[in-house]
């Protein structure tokens, strides 16, 4: 049973992480958006699973939460900014994607190397999947900083944040409810915020290649 | 009744192989056609191809050395051998010590190798390009053939492809570990890229600009191109029945008794139709890529395969 379930949530972290490397792969924002929002489907399919095994109430309205706020809403959010602000093309990021995917593989050994005195320690079924968690992490901050539109690094943000719930959830299964909550909000309003500054470049640059904010406007 | 040895039933599966090879590819075909709202060549129009191949007189180009003549027979006499060193009705295989996964992959390369003189030797400018694409290919899918499957072997404790296979009926849990799901995703987009298909290859069109496999064998005529083709035919089904018997290995012999045979053969054959079908609907999906993003794609599943073998090797 503990092995099954462990493999599971293996399986659902290594979905997850997918995703987050789908970002580094295609260069549509459309595709970005999808995988953002396949990402977080299977993410509370994992909170779902976990909260299933546990019993935990809370996991289950986590896993919820999830899947209404950021595999639904944001998803239509997120398409809508980008039929605002145009261009259906990445801009040729830093770094070439064939580079970049390579990149995002050793990053993942990265983090089994991080990770490798916690799961010596740790003692539970789902241990096995937080390297990978730690390596979305990894991938959705170099997704931040390799690429040059400013939609990609909000959806590279998410991800980011994506990460960190699993990690959360695949550490300690879950944390207490409020903290988790918070950080719901957090990400929420990060969101809105990033919303209007985008808005901003957009208006001052008529772009949101993030390389133009290096130099000055008149 | 006496039961059929170890040699016979690979020498067996071997001219199975051979003679399925052109059925399961002109069955793509016809998925495809009927797919697309064609009507499609009949399933067994490979065959007619090959008869008539064989039949007519070879032309050879004045420019053309002796390698041009010996490719055709490294390209066939390779793959052939192949078929003797892969599961593909029952294992363990009397011809296991002789090779393993590292020859198999070598022994791949080996008539890709070859094919690409044969495309050079002419010195015609499609053979030469061609060449030239096959080999960019061949650079970056033969490491994540071999990659994928030792996320297999790790897990087996051996490179040979029998006992990997005999491993996994032994512990089927391990069927849909990560590490299996991402092999299998690994090797599927390198069967797509060896084997010449969408989106990599399009091996329904003569057209210059796209052309890899077709521009290589561009000067070849008579039997030398029936050589070639078959080959070609036995490797998309030697793929399939890596991936249909190393990631779902339920079926495949492991006693030589008749009746455990004829489940083998068909499991097999439905394992391959299964295949046909994802790959006839994969390739009416999917357009071609540009030249310059297919090192992209084969970074995707090298990456898969590396990550495969991660999630094995370091967490067990």
């Amino acid at each position: 049973m503990d092995s099954a379930f462990g493999q599971l949530t293996v399986l659902g972290s290594s979905l997850v992480l997918l995703c987050g490397l789908t970002l580094l792969w295609r260069r549509g924002s459309a595709a970005h958006i999808g995988a953002f929002a396949a990402q977080s489907v299977a993410l509370a399919a994992t909170a779902g699973l976990i909260a299933v095994v546990t019993g935990s109430r809370e996991l289950w309205v986590v896993a919820v939460i999830l899947l209404g706020l950021k595999g639904i809403l944001m998803p239509i959010l997120l398409k809508r900014m980008d039929r605002r602000f145009g261009g259906p093309r990445e801009l040729e990021p830093y770094v070439n994607t064939a580079t970049s995917l390579v990149i995002g593989g050793l990053l993942v050994v990265l983090a089994y190397i991080v990770t490798w005195p916690i799961l010596d320690v740790s003692r539970l079924p789902t241990r096995a999947g937080m390297p990978l968690a730690m390596g979305l992490i990894f991938v959705s901050l170099f997704v931040i900083i390799s690429r040059k539109k400013a939609l990609t690094q909000v959806i590279g943000f998410l991800a980011l944040e994506n990460g960190i719930a699993l990690l959360a959830m695949l550490g300690t299964y879950g944390i207490p409810f409020i903290v988790e909550v918070g950080v719901f909000l957090d990400a929420l309003m990060g969101f809105l915020v990033m919303q209007i500054v985008i808005y901003r470049i957009q208006e001052t640059f008529e772009s949101i290649d993030v390389e133009q904010l290096n130099r000055l406007s008149q | 009744m006496p039961l059929p040895t170890g040699y016979t039933v690979a020498i067996a599966q071997t001219a199975l192989a051979l003679l399925l090879a052109p059925g399961l590819v002109g069955l793509i075909r016809w998925l495809k056609a009927r797919l697309q709202n064609r009507r499609g060549a009949p399933v067994w129009q490979p065959y007619l191809e090959l008869r008539k191949l064989f039949a007519k007189e070879v032309v050879v180009s004045s420019n053309a050395s002796w390698l041009f003549r010996v490719a055709p027979f490294v390209v066939f006499a390779s793959t052939v051998a192949v078929a003797f060193l892969i599961p593909v009705l029952a294992v363990p295989s009397p011809f296991d010590p002789v090779g393993d996964l590292l020859v198999v992959v070598y022994l791949l390369l080996l008539g890709t190798f070859f094919l690409a003189l044969a495309g050079l030797d002419p010195g015609s400018a499609f053979g030469g390009m061609g060449s030239s694409r096959e080999m960019t290919v061949a650079a970056l899918s033969e490491p994540t053939v071999a990659l994928a499957i030792f996320a297999l072997a790790l897990g087996a404790g051996s490179t040979n492809l029998g006992q990997i296979v005999a491993r996994t009926m032994a512990d089927p849990a391990a069927a849909v570990s990560p590490g299996y799901l991402l092999a299998f995703g690994a090797l599927f987009v390198v069967t797509l890229a060896e084997n010449g298909r969408l989106p990599v290859d399009n091996p329904a069109t003569h057209l210059e600009l796209t052309m890899i496999h077709e521009a290589m064998i561009l000067e070849y005529s008579g039997r030398y191109l029936a050589l070639i083709e078959w080959a070609a035919w036995l490797k998309v089904l030697l793929f399939f029945s890596l991936l249909g018997n190393l990631f779902v290995p339920w079926g495949v012999a492991t006693v030589l008794t008749p009746s455990a045979l004829g489940w083998a053969l068909a499991t097999l054959l439905a394992k391959l139709v299964v295949l046909a079908v994802v790959l006839a609907v994969f390739e009416t999906r999917v357009a071609k890529l540009r030249l310059f993003r297919v090192p992209e794609l084969l970074a995707v599943s090298f990456v898969l395969a590396v990550l495969a073998i991660t999630v094995s090797f370091l967490v067990r």
